[in-house]
């Protein structure tokens, strides 16, 4: 735990990197506010691309908070969006409130079944917590296709937008919002005492039990957290499309959205926010372009997630990072070996 | 006086063990089944039938975790390659077979050509697997081995079903029955010689993977293992070697389930998610790792089905049994047979 | 038989070995002493080839060994006995055996070696059917060392028999070992127990910090005054 360590010579060796990641960040946030301006991404096409890759973004930094740092991978992420955007959904149908109330509404059911979950699954062994939130997706997907009643089943419930407008634009910038706002709260928390044994808890539960941690409080409050955010990007996905069928809680949902956390790299938030947008709009490119083979980008996501597990894996985040110390380290050589174990790098120890 | 203690120390967690959460579910369910089969015998037919190839999905599932810690969730591809092969296989034999129908050896022993085929390219893509990305992977690092290899596993899952996908199409392709014969009378209840079948082979190959593990020299160092790898090295075991056949039993169990049961599961690139999820609901009620009570778990879940399926609706198959495992796992968070001693088969 | 030349080994981040050089003949009972830590375990872990030597030779009969894999290295008639054991505590004691006698192909010859461990250990004879994760802590030793027996290896490395046992199985294990010792088998053993052991041994080497630093024969060592006053409290 380098990181927190408060001594001069870290600090000081930890600032240039920092600073080097703050101006990166504050450059990044500028080109994804700029970006719908530029050519070719004036075109509402590419702009529902900008839209559709925002969403997946703040999913794939979600799904890292705890898969990244509490080393639990929640493989029924998808299923707790539904659950947020049906909430949503089948409130505003019924009872007529906005949309915009729909957020906390969402979050608030996909929180407390985040909760129930981790009380139950948590306290077992990580792989048990894996498939259990998978049979809970499951089980949820069976329940939104079953109910039909409720959820109008395959058939698809229709919902009503979030904005008076069809024009893509105003969406992207609600989207871009909620995922630089989740990008903040995740890193601050990170950041923050509680982070602090969320990353001792996922290196090594064991010794974090030992020095006083109590690990399912830290586990639970994490995956609720995280299942929470899941909930709201649930709505925004269920007020932008129009339409919510069970197949959003599929699976498939999860892993596109895991395979962009692990390829974008374990542990570090920001790095599955940037991956996902080149990854995404390259794969809706080649949907058009290939439209004969709707399957091939899934081939395409399964490939490059194994390729990452073998041989990267932190990820582009890992990759960028090593890049951005090059850049750092040439200018003044002293920080060398200090200034490479400053940068927090939990979970990507393998 | 001295006896009588000593028979009591033991008696005492002898008691602990049948006296308890498990034996009373088996009880019941047990109870549940006689009550069934007498209202409904093709209820309990279906069970021995499916349940036997759940055993198969799920025995592979739980060796290939216990012996090298991997929880795969590519099993459920290799009961789809399964039902490929045993549809490219026996196609062809069917027509041969409508061509010469009194070639009684091509008759009933044609249909086994593709299940015995199946078996071995299951073993084949196993053994690739381990080749291509475990021994890769361990090579590098065994940090946070479960996990990543869970990842692995997932992203080879999506490529097998979209490889599939984009080869054979999303449409479902199958046998209606391999042998075109009227039922037989089972004790006055009639059963399709296809489901007999399934069962006599289910039961078979149980019986041979047991008899494997149990008493063969290879079976019993793999079960070495499974409870501890350098005890196992210390005997000279080569523990590449089993790593390979482990995961070449395992994936050839899994594709001969697919390859048997393509009269009821016909070909499609997602027809592994079901035995997939049924596997690993199997192998968590039990406890990981523990191919004993995997098996026995197998035939409980198959029975759940088939009870849903009857007196509830088809569409909940998949739902009930989340329920019941989130029970069992609130008293017994390990399984139900799950225990201290890792190991692949439990004495 | 077996020789080490300057060994250098250890794990990721921590050199344990530094010039580590000794000998055992055939049919020879060597020990190697020395305090915590010294590196007496990674040096059997060594020769059994869980560790990987950086540097330094190991020959075994005359042929290299350096980088053979752990299960190689048992194959060639190194049988290696850990300090935890390392039983198959799910099987019985029997099973373990067997899974120890997994390299001899004739099953005859696994019989009669069943038959021959059982006669050293008469208690694990007793209770072959019992699960070996529920043996006492002198049992579980014996298991051990009766696994390490079962393909009659040319060369037994045992690691620490006396550790966590209390006097009585300790004296057991090392008569044990003093038996088998006379029927031939060469034995290197790692020991802290200084006093019994070199009554026991024919020589002995005492490694500190990596390195081997005094090497004699059971007497000559008893009679050494740094012996004497680091190890035997005299």
């Amino acid at each position: 735990m380098v990181t927190t360590s408060t001594t001069p010579a870290a600090s000081a060796a930890q600032r240039g990197p920092q600073r080097l990641g703050l101006i990166a960040a504050v450059v990044l946030i500028a080109v994804s506010i700029a970006l719908p301006f530029v050519p070719p991404f004036t075109g509402q096409d590419w702009q529902r691309y900008l839209v559709g890759a925002a969403l997946i973004a703040a999913s794939a930094v979600a799904f890292d908070f705890t898969a990244g740092y509490i080393d639990i991978v929640n493989f029924g992420f998808a299923a707790f969006m539904g659950l947020g955007g049906y909430t949503s959904a089948i409130l505003v149908n019924t009872y007529g409130i906005s949309p915009w109330l729909g957020f906390p509404l969402g979050a608030l059911t996909a929180g407390i079944l985040g909760l129930l979950t981790g009380l139950l699954t948590l306290r077992l062994r990580g792989i048990y917590a894996a498939v259990m939130t998978w049979f809970v997706a499951l089980a949820l997907l069976g329940l939104a296709r079953n109910l039909t009643d409720v959820t109008r089943g395959p058939l698809g419930l229709a919902v009503s937008p979030l904005l008076a407008t069809n024009d893509n634009l105003p969406y992207y910038y609600v989207m871009l919002g909620i995922l630089i706002a989740t990008l903040v709260v995740l890193t601050l928390v990170i950041r923050s005492r509680v982070g602090l044994a969320f990353r001792a808890i996922g290196q090594n539960l064991q010794a974090a039990r030992a020095s006083g941690i109590n690990p399912t409080v830290f586990l639970v409050a994490n995956f609720t957290i995280s299942c929470a955010f899941a909930g709201v990007f649930g709505v925004f996905y269920a007020h932008y499309y129009g339409i919510l069928t069970p197949d959003v809680m599929g699976t498939s949902h999860t892993i596109e959205i895991l395979a962009i956390a692990y390829i974008g790299g374990r542990g570090s938030l920001w790095g599955p926010a940037v991956i996902a947008f080149p990854m995404y709009i390259a794969v809706q490119l080649l949907k058009v372009q290939l439209s004969s083979q709707p399957a091939l980008y899934l081939v395409i996501y399964g490939l490059l997630l194994i390729l990452v597990m073998l041989y990267r894996p932190d990820g582009a985040a890992g990759v960028i990072r090593s890049l951005g110390h090059r850049l750092d380290r040439r200018p003044k050589s002293g920080a060398g070996p200090a200034g490479a174990s400053a940068t927090p790098t939990p979970g990507a120890t393998a | 006086m001295t006896t009588a203690t000593a028979t009591n120390l033991k008696q005492v967690p002898l008691l602990r063990r049948y006296l308890n959460l498990t034996s009373a579910i088996l009880v019941v369910a047990a109870a549940a089944m006689i009550v069934v089969s007498i209202q409904n015998p093709s209820l309990l037919v279906n069970t021995l039938a499916t349940g036997g190839m759940w055993a198969l999905m799920a025995g592979g599932l739980a060796l290939v975790f216990g012996v090298m810690n991997i929880p795969s969730f590519v099993h459920g591809d290799l009961f789809m390659v399964g039902t490929l092969v045993a549809l490219f296989v026996f196609t062809p034999i069917q027509s041969m077979i409508q061509d010469a129908p009194n070639d009684f050896v091509l008759k009933w022993l044609g249909p086994f050509a593709g299940m015995i085929l199946a078996f071995i390219l299951g073993a084949v893509i196993g053994v690739l697997m381990e080749l291509l990305l475990f021994r890769q992977l361990r090579r590098r690092s065994r940090e946070q081995w479960v996990m990543n290899t869970f990842l692995l596993t997932a992203g080879l899952s999506i490529m097998f079903e979209n490889v599939a996908m984009m080869a054979f199409g999303n449409l479902p392709q199958g046998i209606s029955r391999y042998w075109d014969v009227p039922p037989i009378d089972v004790l006055g209840v009639p059963v399709a010689m296809d489901r007999l079948v399934t069962f006599i082979v289910a039961m078979g190959t149980l019986a041979v993977f047991a008899l494997f593990l149990q008493r063969s020299r290879t079976g019993r160092a793999m079960r070495a293992v499974s409870m501890d790898e350098t005890g196992a090295q210390m005997a000279g075991i080569g523990l590449t070697r089993i790593y390979q056949l482990t995961l070449a039993l395992s994936c050839g169990l899994a594709a001969l389930a697919g390859a048997v049961l393509i009269w009821l599961t016909p070909f499609t690139p997602t027809v592994g998610a079901s035995p997939l999820l049924i596997a690993w609901y199997v192998v968590i009620l039990a406890g990981l790792g523990n191919v004993q009570g995997a098996v026995v778990g197998a035939f409980l879940v198959a029975m759940v089905q088939q009870l849903t399926g009857y007196y509830l609706a088809l569409n909940w198959v998949d739902v009930l049994p989340t329920g019941i495992i989130i029970l069992v796992l609130l008293f017994k968070p390990s399984g139900l047979f799950g225990s201290e001693v890792k190991g692949v088969w439990e004495q | 038989m077996l020789k080490l030349k300057g060994v250098e080994s250890g794990y990721d981040l921590l050199q344990v070995l530094w010039d580590v050089e000794l000998e055992v003949d055939e049919g020879e009972f060597v020990a190697i002493l020395g305090p915590n830590g010294a590196g007496k375990t990674t040096t059997l872990r060594t020769i059994a080839g869980y560790v990987r030597a950086l540097k330094g030779s190991i020959e075994f009969n005359g042929k290299s060994i350096v980088g053979l894999e752990p299960h190689r290295v048992s194959r060639l008639g190194i049988g290696y006995v850990s300090e935890s054991s390392n039983l198959f505590a799910g099987m019985s004691i029997h099973e373990n055996l067997l899974v120890g006698a997994y390299t001899v192909k004739n099953k005859q010859l696994i019989a009669s070696q069943v038959d021959l461990v059982f006669e050293l250990f008469p208690r694990l004879h007793e209770r072959r059917n019992q699960l070996a994760g529920t043996l006492s802590g002198g049992e579980r030793k014996m298991l051990a060392i009766a696994r390490g027996l079962m393909p009659s290896p040319s060369l037994l490395l045992v690691d620490e028999p006396s550790l966590g046992l209390a006097p009585i199985p300790t004296l057991a294990a090392f008569e044990a070992l003093k038996q088998l010792s006379q029927r031939g088998t060469t034995i290197l053993l790692v020991e802290q127990n200084v006093n019994t052991t070199l009554h026991l041994v024919d020589r002995a080497y005492v490694l500190e910090q990596g390195k081997v630093v005094l090497e004699g024969t059971g007497p000559q060592l008893l009679s050494n005054k740094d012996v004497q006053e680091a190890y035997l409290g005299i």
